[in-house]
């Protein structure tokens, strides 16, 4: 009896611990899911900060190639986006019309003024596509000031885990230069400044030509390209009296 | 290579180049389905023709419009000819066809009817002198469009809506 007794008290004490480690980590996934900003339970609690990885161009050779973004657009037109077909900077965010940590990057990657993004840094919008989204939520989140492109292939392709969830790609490489979660929206555009410096640093990128000049800078450099071609001021090419002066290989308007 | 289709007209965008297509929405009277495609980031807000968007063009760029116009053009002699031509010739591209006449640019325009839908093709080439390397881009994109007859279920006005 005394040994039946124990034996009870032993299997309840090892069930007991095994209930108390699934609880444990049926709790560190709802926690996870939270702070991926798709957890289920009290959507009031405030986002816990969430570990963010933009890492620099040097230390992610790895991150691979960043495929172009297609899909449609949320009043259904279609939309694609291109990565690599510029020297800029493209940052993808992968966001959900659902998610409570989703709300503060609608608003803030649709105001370029508010994020302080680097110059030449697009931002495009990427959600599910129209068989995981509502378009008409999708659509009442948007300004129509940046791409925003539903799409589900987009969210396979770049792995996506959940929202918010962000990748930055190099425009003249083509390639991820970082991704990862950012749970505010301060973390997200100081993450892609440094990203932008260390760019700068490693001399990556621009290989299409620096920002262009404007003003009286654009007047400058012109002028400083045509001395050095030996063309000063009152040289008879810069006043084109016809249409051949200006482009003498030109051809007729096809007769179509 | 990114597929984008909508309104009747699909794309299997070459590489490099992005696109969308779409149909203004209209404050008075009917709009038609717009296409644009182009080597360089496309702005949200451009004209149909690419104005807002050919002065951001490097010499290896290119820009091109699919515009669609009303019924009331189908059998008229501007949208004669029958389909889009199969491809371009460098003669084919002059800066005197440029909507807004941009010094070293090129472009070429052409109507045409195809699956009884009248449409207007205008390209824009970064850089004249270049015709060489970018007509062929421009050929491969013209290549890459499907369009297929206007359906009515695919009309924006006919898009199945809440109350």
């Amino acid at each position: 009896m005394v040994a039946l007794v124990i034996v009870s008290t032993f299997v309840v004490l090892l069930l007991g611990i095994l209930v108390a480690g699934l609880l444990r980590s049926h709790a560190d996934i709802l926690r996870s899911l939270h702070e991926l900003g798709v957890g289920v339970g009290d959507p009031s609690a405030a986002p816990v900060a969430a570990p963010v990885t933009l890492t620099t161009p040097a230390s992610s050779p790895a991150l691979g190639a960043a495929p172009a973004v297609a899909g449609v657009t949320p009043t259904g037109d279609a939309r694609a986006v291109a990565v690599d077909n510029s020297d800029d900077l493209t940052l993808l965010g992968f966001l959900s019309s659902g998610c409570t940590g989703c709300a503060g990057f609608w608003a803030a990657l649709q105001d370029p003024g508010l994020l302080q993004l680097p110059d030449r840094t697009r931002v495009v919008i990427v959600t599910k596509g129209p068989d995981r989204e509502v378009p008409s939520e999708v659509r009442s989140r948007t300004t129509g000031r940046v791409p925003v492109v539903m799409s589900t292939d987009a969210w396979v392709d770049y792995q996506v885990p959940g929202s918010p969830f962000f990748v930055l790609v190099d425009g003249a490489t083509g390639h991820k230069v970082g991704q990862g979660v950012a749970s505010q929206v301060g973390q997200l555009a100081e993450l892609v400044r440094r990203a932008e410096h260390d760019r700068s640093s490693a001399g990556g990128g621009r290989g299409r030509g620096e920002a262009p000049l404007a003003g009286p800078a654009r007047e400058a450099a012109t002028d400083d390209v045509l001395a050095k071609a030996g063309i000063l001021p009152g040289d008879p090419s810069l006043y084109p009296r016809t249409f051949d002066d200006v482009f003498p290989h030109a051809r007729s308007v096809p007769a179509e | 290579m990114a597929t984008i289709g909508a309104h009747g007209i699909t794309a299997r965008l070459p590489s490099g180049f992005e696109g969308r297509i779409f149909v203004r929405p209209a404050s008075v009277g009917v709009t038609y389905p717009v296409g644009q495609f182009a080597t360089f980031p496309i702005p949200d807000d451009l004209g149909d023709f690419g104005s807002g968007a050919v002065t951001l063009m490097g010499p290896s760029d290119v820009f091109a419009t699919l515009f669609e116009y009303g019924p009331e053009s189908l059998g008229t002699a501007l949208f004669a000819r029958p389909g889009r031509p199969t491809a371009f010739a460098e003669t084919d591209f002059s800066p005197m066809t440029l909507r807004r006449g941009i010094p070293g640019q090129s472009g070429t325009q052409w109507f045409f009817t195809e699956s009884g839908r009248p449409f207007s093709f205008y390209a824009v080439l970064g850089s004249h002198a270049q015709r060489p390397t970018l007509v062929p881009r421009v050929n491969t994109l013209l290549s890459s469009l499907t369009l297929s007859p206007a359906a009515v279920a695919d009309l924006p006005a006919a898009r199945p809506q809440w109350n």
